[in-house]
């Protein structure tokens, strides 16, 4: 296959995208054939290859092997990442980053959707990147009963549709007390829920009553049925009729009764808080995959002898056999996957499992493992390079690759270089208030305003399209 | 509930591994990180009454019948020193009736059995050092505890460690005169401005300083407390660190300290990289509070400081002094922790480790009794599961004195 018989039905792809932006999610991938050398290759799904390639075409990867073996085509942009580790991108099961404000005031929201409120311009996504993620399913806050619709979203793009892998992923629920105490949050959920089934119930009953006077001719044959379900009620109907999942928060064991009772009428994916240590047994009883909070670890103190005991979720449900989704944090240490991993690691979970845990498990649980999660052949071409090993601090994320695209690297992140560049650091530095009348003069915008501008002739990223100011997007 | 069970296994547990106080155990097979010195690869540590009697190569000599311990694939370090602890209950440790008290002492607001001390030593924490609240100019002596022993006393390492000045924003912070009120009015907590904050140091230092040149000719008639403490401070005797975040602030301090002739370290000083070369030429050394903190990793710091992550670096590469400390940030880590976060940023790990055991000492100086492993310290050390560094290493077993205060495995 060579580059020229690729153009043609591509340029028509291309324009057909082009209009299909207008309505629906327009897919990011690169056109062109990539290839990245690396020194190791965590597969995730199969075994660990040495010296190996990744080949990348039309956003999908189409090889894994041993460089000796795989004949990277002449036409592809080569990235060498020798010497470095590349692995898939991490895969976020539930987060609500990238949201100004992740809960409306109201409690019983279903209609919303996340999708309006995801700012493409977050922090959060930059981070995501920083971080090595290329998937987060962003769903409303804890603070809520119903509150509406998900999304899984790319941390790359300038708009949400851009942003888009999949949208509608299911209605999120929540078992958290906003204040009102736990007994009168499981009130409010059941009847939030009755509700709904009695509106749906009622509906059904008018549409029965419409269909059988129409039968009996009180009603002219022509005339059709034309009421819909209430849109206010529609994310909620289809929760209890099972067409949508719900994502249900539940924080603590002592919640968890109340969450396998609802997970026996409704499609539940159950989201665990921590202080699960008295409960374990319950989330056995699900049957089911949880995903768990980012704060994996926690304390409690002995009320009687103030004695502290350290538990770690993670590793309560790996020694029940419950597999489980890690996800990450918005800030703190939790933000960072090898913390994550090495918490798991240092309680004693397996390094694989903890990998799998922010890889193939939330990829499956989000509806996507044929997609993402591993670096397979078919899958979306989602890769991220690392310096080192995945589960050491000192490892950086080098270059985030999504569906064949380079999103994201490290040497052009202005955030990093303002932390992290001496020079700049210096080139700040106030020396008394003369020196700082100079810089004004000679024009230069001092280091603390705008960090990608006083790096000056280092910064080589376009400074419009995907490489703005800001580095990434 | 449930709790006491497992709570009494590890006591067993402990009761069973716990070496006989006058026996000698020997650790054998072990990484060595000793602190202030080159790793020891296949190490033998020999600890015995609460001291390390030896530590070397595979070759080292124990004694006959030592009880010997096999450390394949562990790495020992000493135990860590927290040259900024936050103990206890803070509101305790904040004198509100005057903003100058540098008699106090914090030792005596201490609980010995607080759960914090506990939290310490099982994240592989042997010695810290306790200061008075942020919120005097002058808030008291500091002292330095191990963070067990058998009776609470035998916990001091050493008093009077330090006098904690502090300066911007937090000891004026919410201090208002009362609408209407007399400035003179009793309950009106000053100062109420930077300025003030400075004026209240420079007061007491000016009343020590002339207090010590009368008392060459003429004892005082009524000595008072605080100037004594100060007087101690004029002459060296007594440390002083000075808690500063912003540039402004530090250069406050140095200058301060240079005013009335003391040397001072300088506490959670996140703007330390915008004024590295003062920093040397004062030969001060710095302590850096958290460097986990997102305050370090992107947003704006305390008092309007602005943290970089290139900090530690600069410090290190310029030959300043620094330690890594965690009582400046209500969400730091456990201390392993930041200096892990602080060899991410960029400094060796052994730079990182020392900033946590053998720096403090210095620091502190406690380096004769604890901080790194030689014959004739202390026996404070950690045999973690892997490089202490790793995010997945455990403290599993950490001794203090020679007292096993946590075994996990």
């Amino acid at each position: 296959m060579n580059a020229m018989s690729l153009s043609a039905p591509l340029l028509r792809s291309i324009l057909r995208c082009a209009v299909a932006a207008a309505i629906a999610a327009s897919p990011v991938f690169a056109q062109d054939l990539l290839a990245v050398k690396a020194g190791r290759i965590l597969t995730v799904s199969g075994p660990v290859v040495e010296d190996g390639v990744v080949l990348i075409q039309n956003g999908r990867i189409t090889k894994i092997g041993k460089q000796a073996e795989v004949e990277i085509p002449w036409a592809a942009k080569v990235i060498d990442a020798t010497g470095k580790t590349v692995m898939p991108t991490w895969v976020v099961a539930h987060s609500q980053g990238g949201m100004r404000n992740f809960n409306e005031n109201m409690q019983n929201v279903p209609w919303l959707t996340v999708g309006d409120a995801v700012d493409p311009a977050s922090p959060y996504f930059e981070d995501c990147l920083r971080n090595g993620v290329g998937a987060i399913h962003v769903m409303p806050g804890n603070q809520t009963l119903l509150a509406g619709q998900g999304m899984v979203v790319r941390p790359f793009g300038r708009t949400v549709e851009d942003m888009t892998i999949a949208a509608n992923t299911g209605i999120k629920m929540s078992l958290a007390a906003g204040g009102s105490g736990r007994l009168q949050q499981i009130r409010k959920l059941r009847r939030a829920i009755a509700d709904v089934r009695e509106y749906l119930a009622d509906f059904d009953r008018r549409k029965a009553e419409f269909d059988k006077e129409k039968a009996a001719g009180a009603i002219p044959a022509d005339k059709k049925w034309t009421e819909e379900v209430d849109r206010t009620k529609k994310g909620a109907v289809d929760l209890v009729q099972k067409k949508a999942k719900g994502w249900l928060y539940v924080p603590s064991f002592a919640e968890l009764d109340e969450a396998l009772r609802l997970a026996q009428d409704l499609d539940l994916q159950v989201v665990l808080g921590n202080n699960i240590d008295e409960g374990v047994g319950l989330v056995k009883k699900l049957g089911k995959p949880v995903v768990l909070d980012d704060a994996i670890e926690y304390f409690e103190t002995d009320e009687e002898t103030q004695k502290e005991k350290r538990f770690c979720s993670a590793k309560l449900l790996a020694d029940a056999g419950v597999p489980f989704a890690l996800t990450l944090g918005q800030g703190g240490p939790t933000a960072y996957p090898w913390w994550q991993l090495g918490t798991c690691v240092r309680h004693g979970i397996a390094r694989d499992k903890a990998i799998e845990a922010l890889t193939m498990v939330p990829a499956q649980l989000i509806g996507m493992g044929d997609q993402l999660g591993s670096l397979s052949e078919g899958k979306l071409g989602n890769l991220q390079i690392l310096t080192g090993d995945p589960l050491q601090a000192t490892s950086w994320v080098e270059t985030v690759v999504l569906e064949g695209q380079v999103v994201y690297e490290r040497s052009k992140d202005p955030r990093l270089q303002y932390l992290f560049e001496a020079e700049k650091a210096k080139a700040s530095k106030a020396a008394g208030p003369e020196k700082k009348e100079t810089e004004k003069k000679d024009g230069a915008e001092p280091a603390k305003a705008e960090p990608a501008k006083a790096e000056g002739g280092k910064q080589d990223a376009p400074k419009s399209g995907n490489g703005n100011g800001r580095g990434v997007r | 509930m449930i709790r006491s069970l497992p709570l009494g296994a590890i006591a067993l547990a402990l009761a069973a591994l716990l070496p006989a106080q006058d026996g000698v155990t020997v650790y054998r097979n072990a990484r060595i990180l000793p602190g202030g010195a080159p790793a020891i690869d296949n190490g033998v540590l020999v600890v015995g009454g609460g001291k390390i009697l030896a530590i070397g190569g595979a070759d080292t000599k124990a004694p006959n019948g030592a009880a010997v311990v096999d450390c394949a694939g562990k790495t020992i370090t000493p135990g860590l020193i927290d040259a900024s602890f936050r103990a206890g209950n803070t509101p305790d440790m904040n004198e509100n009736g005057d903003e100058v008290t540098p008699h106090l002492r914090v030792l005596d607001s201490l609980e010995p059995a607080d759960p914090s001390f506990v939290r310490a030593r099982s994240a592989g924490v042997t010695a810290v050092h306790v200061m008075p609240g942020a919120r005097s100019v002058i808030g008291g002596l500091g002292v330095v505890l191990k963070t067990h022993a058998k009776d609470p006393q035998a916990m001091v390492v050493k008093h009077d460690a330090s006098l904690r000045i502090v300066m911007g924003a937090e000891p004026s912070m919410g201090n208002r005169a009362i609408r209407g009120g007399s400035v003179d009015s009793i309950y009106y907590r000053r100062p109420t401005t930077r300025m003030g904050v400075v004026w209240a140091a420079r007061k007491a230092f000016y009343d020590a300083k002339e207090a010590l040149e009368k008392s060459a000719d003429a004892p005082p008639a009524t000595p008072s407390p605080g100037v004594e403490v100060l007087t101690r401070v004029l002459r060296g005797q007594v440390t002083a660190v000075t808690t500063a975040r912003s540039e402004q602030d530090l250069r406050t301090a140095l200058r301060l300290a240079a005013e009335f002739g003391y040397r001072t370290v300088l506490d959670d000083a996140q703007d330390a990289h915008m004024l590295v070369d003062e920093l040397k030429a004062a030969q001060t050394t710095v302590m850096l509070g958290a460097p986990s903190a997102t305050a370090i990793a992107g947003s704006a710091g305390a008092d309007g400081a602005d943290p970089r992550s290139v900090t530690a670096r600069l410090l290190a590469d310029a030959g300043v002094p620094f330690v890594i400390t965690t009582g400046s940030n209500a969400a730091s880590l456990d201390l392993v922790r930041e200096a892990m976060f602080a060899a991410r940023n960029g400094i060796s790990s052994a730079r990182a480790l020392d900033a946590v055991t053998i720096e403090p000492a210095r620091l502190l100086g406690i380096d004769q009794r604890t901080g790194s492993l030689q014959k004739g310290k202390d026996a404070d050390f950690v045999v973690w599961s892997t490089d202490p560094l790793d995010p997945a290493a455990a403290a599993e077993s950490v001794f203090v004195d020679g007292i096993a205060v946590q075994v996990l495995r």
